[in-house]
């Protein structure tokens, strides 16, 4: 910016005025020699001196005025020259000032516009003005270049901010179909939520990239649960009536060993085991496929009776050794699952401990409940197999995945338990074997009631009097008209003897067995009718009594000879005397 | 399908008699059995109330009624403890005298002569 031109102004203006001041002075010296030079010549030369030095002075001021005006005229020229070179200077610095603010102020601030979102001429507008038009076309180039890769940075810049959202999207969604989405489809497709049910409740990923296999794969899903489930279904059905027909087999096994006699007996035995068996291969299948027992029990089973109950379904019945001394009765709900409970763990250690060995179950009462053990004297079970045993009965694993092979009666054991929340333990037993620990919690257990012997002994005490049992029942046999029949009123008054005195929980609240109300209210009846019909019929109740039990004791009697008359003893065909 | 709830017991004869099917011992119907025991502890269900339906005399038929088991069952579990000495049975006079009883077509006979008084 700085010019430096003005600085060697004053010294050539100097330069000039002592240059125009020497040719004068040139001419006046050397004027005044020629006249020195002419007054100092003597006489005779003085003309001729002088003409020499006239034209000598005129000579040297010739050159004088040539010189001076030639220096004049250089003089000149170097100050044209000098002042073209301050104009150029100062054009100089004002384009430098102006390439400078050029390129420090106006493309930044343009720059800076662009960026800001103005466009190319708004931004070149609102710049400081350029004036040179080579910088301005320089201004506008860059303007425009600075604006398409401001915008082509900005395009670039919201495409990738999209992808970027989309990948997160993606990922989020991801994240709600694997984290939630499935595995609450899946829940539903196992409650039985069909496939377009649960694509419509739940909410579904918007990617067709998610969509697409996850909801091929809900619909396979689907389709195999209804596959399992149909399948399950059907079993169970199907079973159910092999099971319908296995009891109703045992009832006329049952009904026929009553019927016929000694010689078939044993076969019918046999037969009756072996439908046991087959009942509970059913039964085990049944539960496995989600069915029920094939039987239910309405009243409470003694402990003794479940045991049998179970013993009788295996095949090697006869090596089991029950010790049971207990009277306690397990509720008649649970009866079926215990008795199938022990049964396949009966069998289970039966199959496992040699042929020749006897298992042995034995039955304590405890305050936590009935404990049952059962212990083999097999080979110990192997750690794996006990976990395994162990969590098979622990009644976590119940699907069917789980199952394996022909090694079903564990995975019931465990539905049991976990059904009636009987816990089952394994443990190496002290014989030798393998125990197993089945605790049955009291909730199981039916309230205890006074046992039959009330009846009997009442009878007992009615039959003291009658002098001999032969006597009696001849008389009997000829004097009354004996009943048989379970509905007359010496049945109906002492069925509800061992009821009534039984009724209160240790609590002291009263217990009613279901059914008891209707049984009651009859009995009532019956006793009110009594009373008003006769009054003075009690005062004969104790003969009557004993006239009953006599009867009874004939009822009995004849009930049995009339079961067994296809016994083998010959002798009952002449017993009775034939009424004619 | 709901099936009808069972009103009978859950143990089967095979489970009652051990397996057993034939009975050995001379009982029949009529035999009078009479406990000789208390019942104890431990013992099985039917035994226990044999004994306690034995403390007089009981037919062989009437302990089959009590028990509602069929007779062949209660000859074996009699015979169970016939063998222990739990009980003692006694054939009945009238089983002993029956051979010496008319005829059944004397008796007939009679029978038709009264009608015809």
């Amino acid at each position: 910016m700085s010019v430096p031109a003005p600085t060697s102004q004053p010294r050539t203006a100097k330069a000039s005025r002592t240059a125009r001041a020497v040719p004068p002075a040139v001419l006046l010296v050397t004027a005044a020699a020629a006249g020195g030079v002419s007054a100092a010549a003597p006489e005779p030369a003085r003309g001729w001196t002088l003409a020499v030095a006239g034209a000598s002075w005129l000579c040297v001021s010739c050159a004088v005025l040539v010189t001076s005006r030639l220096s004049r005229r250089a003089r000149r020229t170097a100050d044209q020259q000098a002042a073209q070179i301050g104009t150029l200077n100062a054009q100089l610095a004002q384009q430098h000032a102006a390439t400078l603010h050029v390129a420090n102020v106006a493309l930044p601030a343009v720059a800076k516009q662009l960026r800001d979102g103005a466009g190319a001429d708004e931004a070149l507008a609102n710049a400081a003005s350029v004036a040179e038009p080579e910088l301005r076309r320089i201004t506008h180039t860059f303007a425009t270049l600075v604006q398409d890769a401001v915008r082509q940075a900005a395009a670039v810049r919201s495409e990738h901010h999209e992808v970027q959202r989309e990948t997160a999207r993606a990922a989020a969604e991801l994240e709600q179909l694997t984290q939630r989405t499935l595995p609450a489809a899946i829940a539903r497709l196992r409650e039985g939520a069909s496939a377009d049910v649960v694509l419509a409740e739940l909410e579904w990923p918007s990617l067709p990239l998610l969509r697409t296999p996850a909801e091929l794969f809900i619909r396979e899903m689907a389709h195999s649960e209804r596959r399992a489930a149909a399948a399950q279904a059907a079993s169970a059905k199907a079973l159910s009536r092999v099971q319908a027909k296995a009891v109703s087999m045992l009832a006329d096994l049952r009904e026929m060993q009553e019927r016929h006699g000694e010689e078939v007996f044993g076969d019918l035995l046999r037969l009756d085991h072996s439908t046991s068996q087959l009942g509970l291969m059913t039964d085990r299948l049944a539960l496995l496929m989600g069915g029920r027992s094939s039987r239910a029990w309405n009243k409470p089973i003694v402990m003794e009776s479940i045991l049998r109950g179970a013993v009788g379904r295996i095949s090697a019945y006869q090596r089991v050794r029950m010790h049971c001394s207990t009277q306690a009765a397990i509720s008649g709900y649970a009866a079926e699952g215990v008795m199938h409970l022990l049964a396949e763990l009966m069998d289970n250690a039966a199959n496992f401990s040699p042929p020749i060995d006897e298992v042995h179950v034995y039955v304590e009462e405890r305050t936590a409940g009935i404990v049952v053990t059962i212990e083999d004297s097999g080979l110990k079970m192997a750690d794996a197999a006990m976990r395994h045993a162990e969590k098979a009965v622990a009644g976590q694993a119940t699907d069917l995945a789980s199952l394996q092979g022909t090694r079903l009666g564990l995975a019931v054991v465990g539905r049991l338990a976990a059904k009636y929340g009987v816990s089952v333990n394994f443990r190496p037993s002290s014989r030798g074997g393998t125990g197993v620990v089945i605790l049955l919690p009291p909730q199981l257990l039916a309230q205890q009631r006074e046992p039959a012997p009330a009846t009997t002994e009442r009878r007992a005490e009615a039959v003291i009097p009658t002098p001999g049992p032969a006597p009696a029942m001849e008389s009997d046999l000829l004097g009354t008209d004996y009943p048989d029949h379970p509905d007359i009123p010496w049945v109906t008054e002492a069925e509800p003897v061992p009821a009534r005195p039984a009724s209160a929980t240790p609590n002291g609240l009263p217990v009613r067995a279901p059914g008891r109300t209707m049984a009651e209210a009859e009995l009532e009846r019956q006793q009110r009718k009594a009373a008003d019909d006769t009054p003075a019929r009690d005062e004969s109740r104790p003969g009557a009594r004993g006239a009953r039990d006599a009867g009874a004791q004939f009822g009995a009697f004849h009930r049995g000879r009339r079961a067994g008359a296809g016994g083998p003893s010959g002798e009952t065909e002449s017993e009775p005397p034939a009424p004619e | 399908m709901r099936r009808p709830v069972d009103t009978g017991d859950p143990d089967r004869l095979y489970t009652v008699t051990g397996g057993r099917s034939r009975a050995d011992d001379p009982f029949d119907l009529v035999t009078l059995v009479v406990s000789e025991c208390e019942p104890t502890a431990g013992m099985q269900s039917e035994h226990v109330r044999i004994l306690e339906l034995c403390r007089h005399p009981t037919a062989v038929v009437e302990i089959s009624a009590e028990l509602k088991l069929p007779i062949t069952v209660v000859r074996i579990l009699l015979g169970d403890l016939l063998a222990t000495s739990r009980i003692t049975a006694r054939h009945p006079r009238a089983a002993q005298s029956f051979a010496s009883l008319p005829e059944t077509a004397l008796l007939k006979e009679v029978l038709d002569g009264l009608r015809n008084l």
